[in-house]
């Protein structure tokens, strides 16, 4: 088990790794080079300007120095463009934690609620309600999530009233949430009917399974066979989606950010890419890289744990 | 004596999407306190059906439309989903084909015993997990109390059938249905199987009822035999009429389709398929198959002729007018070999 | 009911002439096949036409592509036709503007009471309503409605159907223009998909043993990256513009296909009839083309028709953020964003292109799920 857990951590660093070293040579390799578009300077300035910030130097060194930067000292290079001379770590330091807010609220909002309408539109297969949450399924699925944010910027924040239409960077606590309730769920509706739908055709396959019928056999109301067995069995396989889910809520976050104005990470990927200020994006890529690794590493290692045939190797 | 439980007329079908699926057909049997009733057909002559009516776990597209199912006095036909509730697994238990999907891969199989002894409500939590131990020694699985704890995929599959079994026991029914247990087993574990069936109907004096489209197994067990065949019982009666002084045509088949060691003439096939049960063919079912089938079978259905009292056909065959038929060498020589051997012990 | 044989029965007296044998010699053969047998495809085709919402979700996507290739080539506007004069007009149609909705008007706030009168300003019969008089730091001011054409002066008869964005260029034309963008892109990029899965999956599972395990590798190293970051990484690279962004949907998305006709090849090498081909002779050619793709189509198609609608979503969520097709040219993801910027005040622009994106992905959706049950009915009990 330990050994499971040791060699998926190491597989995930090496793949981090390889993403790092190719952002960093795509970016350093890129056609043009950095100051080309600045402002005339004279050849010793930019000799000057390029001997500052390395570049004038051999990319493996650069690269190896940049390593030696993050990991050691935790310095991600200064900003080139955006906010000149200011250590990329600070600019990105504020972004992070908005960015996670919204992110990790999705996703605990929409597992829950996906679960339940999931676990309904089965029970009640065929009925008015299936259809329902079916059709609104269906929806939510197909609309793409900036359409739902802006859709609901306009009815509900604006003409309704009821939300703040952009968020506003000093509310805390209870207010902070009340600023992001539209943002999330406009983040939260595709996933929320991406699990329903999911978990819909689980629990329906398990009903009809063989042990479903045993369970009924042996004495058990229609309602303890469905809690006890075919619940529990359904869930398991929503472990498949959860990072799907996830890289599409991280995905939909960026353009909500814009949307909403939020000052996140998203928002400074693309004005980084924009600027162009390389050191800012390499950064902001490495965000997105660690927090999806790091999710599937999680989902791997629970996936472990939760099945037991997988725990105790067994053959499935 | 009264017959524990009494099937008359039963008739089930079933809704397809090409029309309607006349599954079984005027179905009439009795089980005995004690006996073993076995069950015989192919595949698809409506032996799996007639049971799942019984214990109302039907398919959703599937429904009675004639007949009643006398159990303690009342008709189960009529049973809602909460009657059923008080006789499965309490009164009435079944045994699956297939132990491999009949548990549930990810809970612990002493769970699944305890489960329906908990729920049911006759005994407590505390308790529960001591019967089911207790079970599980009287079905042969060694290690009872550690086993407890250990999921489906790491038993064999003939332990797994004990354990299902075992479930099939929990809450001390009357009846147990069997449906085709052994088919999914090796041979040699079959035997083991079969053994284990009828010392547990010894010791806690159970009534079996025992599907199969296995002759072999059948003489092993069997007190008396119904034979089926596309949706109807064609012959019925006790092991020795069936095996020594079968009367039915299609039962003279069955018998000897049955490879063994001694055969010396061609080995017997049934020609022909099963009939589609979306359009039941006039007269008898059997008679395209039937190599001695007369006018009168592809036009009237033959009802059932005595031959004793507790043997049955249904043949045109047996009509005092019919030519008297003979069945066939293959078979004579085979009925006189089992008895030689049943004599010699 | 159970019937007795008893002799006084009169239905069973039965003639002579009856008890004939009819079989006895001879052999019996099996009975003909009742029904006739269907081809594969015609069979999941009927499945298919069955449900209702497939066959409407096959009709509004054709009707789309329609408008699509069509639209543009017909209109008198080009999509980049620029014109200031005509700048963020309101949608007006030739039918419906006479039951009120698309007719061209539009509310201006906090007009003053004396200006109405000055042609020059508000043209002849451009003002339809005047509401709302009151008195603001002593000056009568009102709210009027407004025929936005005229007020223009744009000459009668002339129609925008979904009006004009902020450089005056025809939205109708922009939106099938963007619409055709973003399909083409899709499909592109979808086929591409499609072809290059195949071609991996196949030579990955038809030699098996060490070619596989190393291409198996490959693709889950670049399964690996979050697709933001390739995405981000190859818009560095090569720029926006069609050609990129294609290559985008495509530096990844092959890896599903791939692995499912692998799988497909594993489930029937072993399989018996694929055994029994081999035993007779039949060339490993003849096997693939013929026994293990044909069994493998269905769940292509299907997962083509899904891939689509993510393709079109990836493509305009790049444009929204202005990693993707870049203005003058039109993608529905331009438009988005364009139309989003100015929401509050023209709320017509961002409307047109949401709903018909939105059309376009529930269809998609629609038909797939539809594909899916008439290919292979046994999954997914829906």
């Amino acid at each position: 088990m330990a050994k499971y857990i040791m060699q998926r951590i190491l597989a995930m660093l090496v793949t981090l790794f390889i993403i790092v070293t190719i952002g960093f040579m795509v970016i350093r390799l890129m056609p043009g080079g950095i100051f080309d578009d600045a402002v005339d300077m004279s050849y010793e300035q930019r000799a000057a300007l390029e001997a500052k910030y390395n570049l004038d130097k051999p990319i493996p060194v650069q690269y190896a120095m940049f390593l030696k930067g993050l990991v050691l000292e935790g310095d991600w290079g200064t900003s080139l463009k955006m906010y000149v001379n200011v250590p990329v770590w600070d600019v990105i330091k504020t972004k992070i934690p908005v960015t996670l807010y919204i992110n990790f609220f999705s996703l605990l909002i929409s597992l829950p609620l996906g679960i339940v309408l999931g676990i309904v539109a089965a029970i009640r297969k065929n009925t008015m309600t299936d259809y329902l949450i079916s059709f609104l399924v269906v929806i939510f699925i197909s609309v793409p999530s900036f359409i739902f944010a802006t859709l609901l910027q306009y009815f509900v924040a604006f003409k309704a009233g009821l939300f703040p239409i952009i968020y506003d960077a000093t509310a805390v606590g209870w207010d902070k949430f009340y600023c992001l309730t539209l943002p999330i769920l406009a983040l939260s509706l595709g996933p929320i009917a991406r699990v329903t739908r999911y978990l819909r055709a689980e629990l329906a396959e398990t009903i009809n399974s063989d042990f479903m019928l045993l369970a009924k056999t042996k004495g058990l109301t229609e309602r303890q066979a469905t809690i006890n067995h075919g619940i529990r069995n359904s869930m398991l396989p929503l472990m498949n989606i959860i990072v799907p889910m996830f890289t599409s809520i991280m995905g939909g976050s960026l353009v909500i950010e814009t949307i909403f104005s939020i000052p996140g990470m998203g928002g400074i990927m693309v004005k980084s890419i924009n600027a162009p200020d390389y050191t800012v994006t390499l950064a902001t890529l490495i965000f997105y890289s660690v927090v999806s690794l790091v999710t599937v590493l999680i989902v791997d290692l629970s996936y472990g744990i939760v099945d037991p045939r997988v725990r105790m190797g067994g053959k499935k | 004596m009264e017959p524990i439980l009494s099937v008359k007329d039963l008739s089930v079908s079933f809704n397809a999407f090409a029309g309607t699926v006349h599954a079984v057909r005027d179905v009439n049997f009795d089980l005995m306190k004690g006996e073993t009733l076995a069950i015989v057909g192919e595949s698809g002559s409506g032996k799996s059906v007639t049971i799942k009516a019984i214990l109302g776990i039907l398919a959703k597209n599937g429904h009675i439309d004639s007949g009643s199912i006398m159990y303690q006095g009342e008709d189960m036909v009529k049973y809602k989903e909460k009657d059923f509730y008080k006789i499965r697994g309490k009164r009435i238990s079944l045994v699956f084909q297939d132990p491999l999907s009949a548990l549930n891969p990810i809970m612990k199989i002493g769970k699944q015993i305890s489960e329906a002894l908990i729920l049911s409500g006759s005994i407590e939590k505390s308790k529960a997990k001591q019967r089911a131990i207790e079970l599980m020694e009287a079905v042969g699985i060694p290690n009872a109390a550690e086993r407890y704890e250990a999921y489906p995929f790491q038993f064999s599959g003939g332990m797994r059938q004990r354990i299902v079994i075992a479930i099939a026991l929990a809450c001390n029914p009357e009846i147990l249905i069997c449906d085709e247990p052994t088919t999914a087993l090796d041979v040699t574990i079959q035997a083991r199987i079969l053994e284990l069936i009828n010392d547990m109907k010894r010791e806690r004096d159970l009534s079996v009822i025992f599907i199969t489209h296995d002759l072999g197994v059948v003489a092993n067990i069997a007190d008396r035999v119904c034979v089926m065949y596309a949706g109807r019982i064609v012959e019925v009666g006790t092991c020795e009429d069936i095996f020594y002084r079968p009367a039915h045509p299609y039962t003279w088949a069955l018998l000897s389709a049955m490879p063994d060691l001694h055969t010396e003439e061609t080995l017997y096939a049934i020609p022909g398929a099963p009939p589609n049960m979306l359009h039941p063919p006039k007269g008898d079912a059997f008679a395209a198959r039937n190599k001695y089938a007369m006018k009168i079978d592809f036009e009237k259905e033959p009802p059932y002729f005595k031959i004793s009292d507790t043997h049955y056909a249904a043949t045109w065959l047996l009509h005092p007018d019919a030519p008297k038929v003979e069945m066939p060498d293959i078979l004579k020589h085979r009925i006189a070999r089992m008895r030689e051997e049943a004599e010699r012990g | 009911m159970a019937k007795f044989y008893s002799s006084d029965v009169p239905e069973y007296k039965v003639d002579k002439e009856q008890f004939e044998f009819v079989q006895l010699k001879g052999d019996i053969a099996d009975a003909a096949f009742q029904d006739k047998p269907i081809g594969f495809f015609k069979d999941a085709m009927l499945r298919f036409c069955r449900s209702k919402v497939s066959i409407v979700a096959f009709v509004g996507i054709v009707v789309i592509l329609f408008m699509a290739i069509f639209m543009p080539m017909t209109s008198r506007w080009n999509y980049n036709d620029q014109d200031l004069n005509r700048i963020n007009l309101p949608p007006k149609m030739p039918v419906l503007e006479n039951v009120g909705i698309l007719d061209g008007t539009r509310w201006l706030t906090n007009r003053r009471v004396d200006s109405l009168e000055d042609t020059t300003r508000y043209p002849e019969g451009s003002i339809l309503k005047v509401i709302n008089y009151r008195k603001v730091q002593g000056v009568d001011m009102c709210d009027i409605k407004v025929d936005y054409y005229k007020y223009c002066g744009l000459e009668d008869g002339t129609y925008f159907w979904m009006g004009t964005d902020y450089l005056g260029r025809d939205l109708w034309v922009r939106m099938w223009r963007g619409a055709r963008v973003s399909l083409a892109i899709a499909f592109i990029s979808v086929v591409c998909n499609v072809f290059i899965g195949i071609v991996y999956g196949s030579i990955a599972g038809y030699y098996g043993g060490k070619i596989d395990m190393i291409m198996m590798r490959i693709t889950e190293i670049i399964g690996a990256f979050p697709e933001i970051v390739v995405v981000t990484l190859f818009i560095l690279f090569f720029g926006t513009g069609m050609l990129s962004i294609i290559l985008c949907l495509v530096v990844q998305n092959w890896i599903g296909t791939a692995r499912m006709i692998r799988s497909q090849f594993y489930r029937y090498k072993g399989s018996e009839y694929v055994l029994a081909a081999r035993t007779l002779g039949v060339k490993d050619m003849a096997l693939i083309f013929r026994h293990i793709l044909p069994n493998s189509i269905g769940p292509i198609i299907t997962r083509a028709m899904i891939a689509i609608p993510g393709a079109i979503f990836t493509e305009s969520f790049l444009a929204y953020i202005g990693l993707g097709i870049r203005a003058p040219e039109s993608s529905i993801g331009v438009l988005l964003s364009q139309g989003q910027k100015i929401m509050q005040q023209y709320p017509n622009q961002v409307f047109f292109p949401a709903v018909v994106i939105s059309l376009l992905m529930i269809a998609f959706n629609m038909l797939s799920n539809g594909l899916r049950d008439a290919f292979d009915p046994t999954q997914r009990g829906a």
